[in-house]
C-alpha cells in the first residue's frame, strides 16, 4: 500500500494530458478541421439558399442512400452468417492451426482493395467458370450474368469487409472463459442451449463491433458498385465521388457526405441501444 | 529524316549517333559521357539554361505512345523523362490540378495532355504557359487545319498530341450482324451488353447524332432529349455500364457486344480478339483532339518545349501513331508510315478518307455555365 502511494505521488500531474495529447491533436488536425471545412463547403452554394445542397441531397439522392443502406445491410448480414461460424471455429476448434487460420483471414489485405475487387470482375466474367457452372446447374438462364448485377455488388461488399467482421467476433469469442460453458452444461444445458445462453450473449459485443466495421465503410464504398455493378446499382459513395470530381458541385457533395454521416450516426446509436452494449457504443 | 524508321537500319543508327554527339558537344561534356545513361546527362544539363534540375514530367492518357518514344527522346536530347499515364478523365484530372494552379503552386508536371474542350478551359483560366516558339522550330509541321482554333488562335499555348474519333466498337461474333447505325446500340437484342463513355461530349454527342441533331449547334433541349434517351436505356437495363478506358477489356473478353469506343483502342485489342471492329456510325462520329499544354507553374518549360518540338518531328510522330493508331497532327507523318508499314498508312483510323471526314462532328464550345448545366443533365442521365 505504501509503495503505491509513493508511486502516485511521484507521478507527474500532467501525465494524463500528455498521454492523450497526441490523440487529441490527431483528431483535431485530421477530423475536426476537415469536418469544419466540409461543413463550410456544404453551405457555400452560389446564388442559392444555404440549405440548397441538403435539400437536393434528400430530394434527388435519397434513393441512392436508401440503396446503399440496403446493400450494406445485406452485406453485413451475409458477413455475420459467414463470419460468425468461421470465427467460432478459429476460436474454439482450430487447435494449433489457430494462428495459421487467422493469418489466412488477414492474407487478402496484402493485396490492395482495388486489385481484389478487379479480380472479381474476372471471376464473375460472362464467359468465366462461375457463370458457366451456374448456367449448367440452371440457376442462371443462358443469357444470365452475375457481373454488373446487385448480387455481384453485395458479394463484393461482403468479400471486401468480411475480415472486419471475423476479427472482432473472434476476439470476443476468444476471451470467453470456457468454464462458463462447462458450468452451463453441468447445469443440464444442452450444447445448443449453452451456446445460446452463454457464448452468444458474451460474443455480441464482437458482432456489434464487426457490424459497424462492415456496415459503415460499406455504405460509403464507391469501388464495388462502380466495378461490379451497373448504373442501376450505383451507391451514394460513387455519387459523392462524381459530384466532387466530375460535376465539381462541391456544396452538394459536401452536403451528401454530411447527410450520410448523420444517418449513419443515428443508426449506430439506435443499434447500440437495441443491442445494449454500452461499453462499445 | 529521309531514312527508314527501322531500328536495324544503318543510316538511322548513324543519324542517331550524330545527334547524340552534337548534344555532347553542346553541353561540353567529355566524349566518355556518351556511355553514361541519360539521367546523368540530364543532371549535368541542369547547369545549362534550363530553369531547374530534375526530369521532365509528362502526364498523358494510357496507351497513347510508343514504348520507344521516351527512350529515343532521352537518347536524342539527354533529357530524362518521367512519363506518367495518369490522365484517365478530363474532369477528374481538372479536379486534381485546379486548386494548385489557381494558387500558382506546382502540380509536379511540365507537359499535360487534355482534350480540346478542357484545354480551352485551362487556357481561358490562365493556367498554361505560352510556348517559346524559338525553341519550337517544328511548329511548322502542324497541319494547317489545326493552326487556328477558336480557343488558341495561332497556337500560342497549345498543340495537339493526337486526334481521334469516337464511334462504335463491336464484337461481330456477339452481335451476329454488321453494325452501321448508332441506334443499333439501343436494339433490345443487345440488352445488358452495351457500354457508353462517361466522357459527356462523346456519349451525348453520339446520341444526338443518332437523333439527327448536330452537337456543333446543340441546345439545352437537345441535351435533355438525348439524356432522356440514355436514362431510358439505363433504366431498362440496356446499358451495362458507363466507363472510361476500361470498356476495352469488357469488349475483348466478350462481356459486352457493342460500345461507344475511341477509334484507336480497337486496334490494340486485336491481340486479344482479332474480330473486334470500330466503325463511324452512318449518322456521324465525334472528332476530338488531345492537346499538349505546359502548366504555368512548371519550372522546366525549356525541357517541355524540347519534348514538344521533338514529338513534332514526323519520324517520331510516325512511331507514336504506329503504336497508338490515331490521327497525327504532324505533317509528313503519313509519308513516314508509308515507308515502314504501307498497309497501316491506308487505315481510315490514321488517315480518314473524305467520306469519313465529312461525317465527323465536334461538340460546340460551352460556356462555364452551360458546361455545368450540360454536365448536370448528363450525370443525372448516367445515374451518377
Amino acid at each position: 500500500m505504501a509503495g503505491t502511494a509513493t508511486a502516485s505521488e511521484r507521478r507527474n500531474p500532467l501525465a494524463p494530458y500528455l498521454l492523450i495529447a497526441p490523440g487529441v491533436l490527431w483528431l483535431l488536425v485530421f477530423f475536426v478541421v476537415p469536418i469544419a471545412t466540409l461543413a463550410k463547403t456544404s453551405l457555400a452554394g452560389e446564388g442559392v439558399p444555404w440549405w440548397d445542397g441538403y435539400a437536393r441531397a434528400f430530394t434527388d439522392y435519397g434513393g441512392f442512400m436508401l440503396r446503399s443502406f440496403k446493400f450494406s445491410l445485406f452485406a453485413t448480414l451475409v458477413a455475420i452468417a459467414l463470419g460468425y461460424p468461421l470465427a467460432y471455429v478459429i476460436a474454439f476448434r482450430s487447435g494449433r492451426f489457430k494462428n495459421f487460420l487467422l493469418g489466412l483471414v488477414i492474407l487478402p489485405f496484402f493485396t490492395t482493395f482495388l486489385v481484389r475487387t478487379f479480380a472479381w470482375k474476372t471471376i464473375l466474367n460472362d464467359a468465366g467458370p462461375v457463370v458457366s457452372l451456374l448456367q449448367w446447374l440452371h440457376f442462371l438462364g443462358p443469357d444470365g450474368r452475375l457481373l454488373n448485377t446487385t448480387w455481384a455488388v453485395i458479394g463484393g461488399l461482403t468479400y471486401n469487409f468480411l475480415p472486419f467482421m471475423i476479427l472482432p467476433i473472434y476476439v470476443s469469442l476468444e476471451k470467453i472463459d470456457r468454464r462458463l460453458t462447462e458450468a452451463a452444461q453441468d447445469l443440464y444445458c444442452s450444447p445448443g442451449r449453452a451456446f445460446a445462453k452463454v457464448v452468444l450473449p458474451l460474443s455480441l459485443p464482437g458482432v456489434f463491433a464487426g457490424s459497424l466495421l462492415t456496415f459503415i465503410p460499406a455504405s460509403g464504398d464507391f469501388i464495388n458498385a462502380e466495378l461490379l455493378g451497373s448504373p442501376n446499382q450505383r451507391m451514394i459513395g460513387t455519387v459523392i465521388q462524381n459530384q466532387f470530381l466530375q460535376v465539381h458541385d462541391y456544396p452538394l457533395a459536401a452536403a451528401l457526405s454530411f447527410v450520410l454521416m448523420a444517418i449513419i450516426t443515428i443508426g449506430v446509436v439506435a443499434y447500440a441501444r437495441v443491442l445494449g452494449t454500452e461499453d462499445l457504443a | 529524316m529521309n531514312d527508314s524508321d527501322r531500328p536495324d537500319d544503318l543510316p538511322q543508327l548513324i543519324r542517331r549517333a550524330i545527334s547524340r554527339r552534337q548534344f555532347v558537344g553542346q553541353s561540353a561534356l567529355a566524349a566518355g559521357g556518351v556511355a553514361l545513361g541519360g539521367s546523368l546527362l540530364a543532371a549535368c544539363k541542369g547547369k545549362a539554361p534550363a530553369q531547374s534540375t530534375g526530369p521532365l514530367r509528362v502526364s498523358n492518357w494510357p496507351f497513347y505512345i510508343s514504348p520507344e518514344t521516351v527512350p529515343d527522346f532521352q537518347k536524342d536530347t539527354g533529357i530524362t523523362v518521367q512519363y506518367s499515364e495518369d490522365v484517365n478523365d478530363n474532369n477528374e484530372f481538372f479536379a486534381k490540378i485546379d486548386e494548385p494552379l489557381k494558387r500558382g503552386q506546382s502540380i509536379e508536371r511540365d507537359v499535360i495532355v487534355l482534350t480540346d474542350w478542357m484545354a480551352s478551359r485551362l487556357i481561358r483560366l490562365g493556367y498554361t504557359a505560352p510556348f517559346d516558339d524559338t525553341k519550337f522550330p517544328n511548329k511548322a509541321n502542324l497541319v494547317d487545319a489545326l493552326v487556328n482554333v477558336s480557343y488558341d488562335p495561332g497556337r500560342k499555348f497549345s498543340v495537339p498530341w493526337l486526334s481521334g474519333m469516337t464511334g462504335i466498337g463491336y464484337n461481330p461474333a456477339k452481335t451476329k450482324r454488321e453494325i452501321t447505325s448508332f441506334n443499333d446500340i439501343f436494339d433490345p437484342k443487345f440488352k445488358g451488353q452495351v457500354t457508353m463513355l462517361t466522357e459527356m461530349r462523346d456519349t451525348l454527342g453520339l446520341v444526338m447524332l443518332g437523333m439527327g441533331k448536330d452537337p456543333a449547334t446543340c441546345t439545352v433541349a437537345d441535351a435533355q432529349a438525348a439524356a432522356a434517351k440514355i436514362t431510358q436505356a439505363r433504366e431498362s437495363g440496356q446499358i451495362r455500364a458507363f466507363t472510361g478506358n476500361d470498356y476495352a477489356e469488357d469488349l475483348a473478353s466478350g462481356n459486352i457486344s457493342i460500345a461507344i469506343a475511341w477509334s484507336g483502342d480497337i486496334q490494340g485489342l486485336h491481340a486479344d480478339n482479332p474480330d473486334l471492329r470500330w466503325i463511324a456510325p452512318s449518322e456521324g462520329a465525334m472528332l476530338y483532339s488531345d492537346i499538349m499544354l505546359i502548366p504555368k507553374t512548371s519550372d522546366r518549360q525549356d525541357l517541355a518545349m524540347a519534348w514538344i518540338n521533338w514529338c513534332y518531328d514526323p519520324t517520331h510522330s510516325a512511331k507514336i501513331v504506329i503504336e497508338a493508331p490515331y490521327i497525327s497532327p504532324v505533317k509528313g507523318t503519313m509519308a513516314e508510315i508509308e515507308k515502314v508499314q504501307p498497309d497501316l498508312a491506308k487505315s481510315p483510323l490514321l488517315n480518314p478518307p473524305a467520306d469519313l471526314s465529312a461525317r465527323l462532328h465536334m461538340f460546340r464550345t460551352l460556356s462555364d455555365e452551360e458546361d455545368t448545366e450540360f454536365n448536370r443533365i448528363f450525370q443525372a442521365a448516367i445515374g451518377a
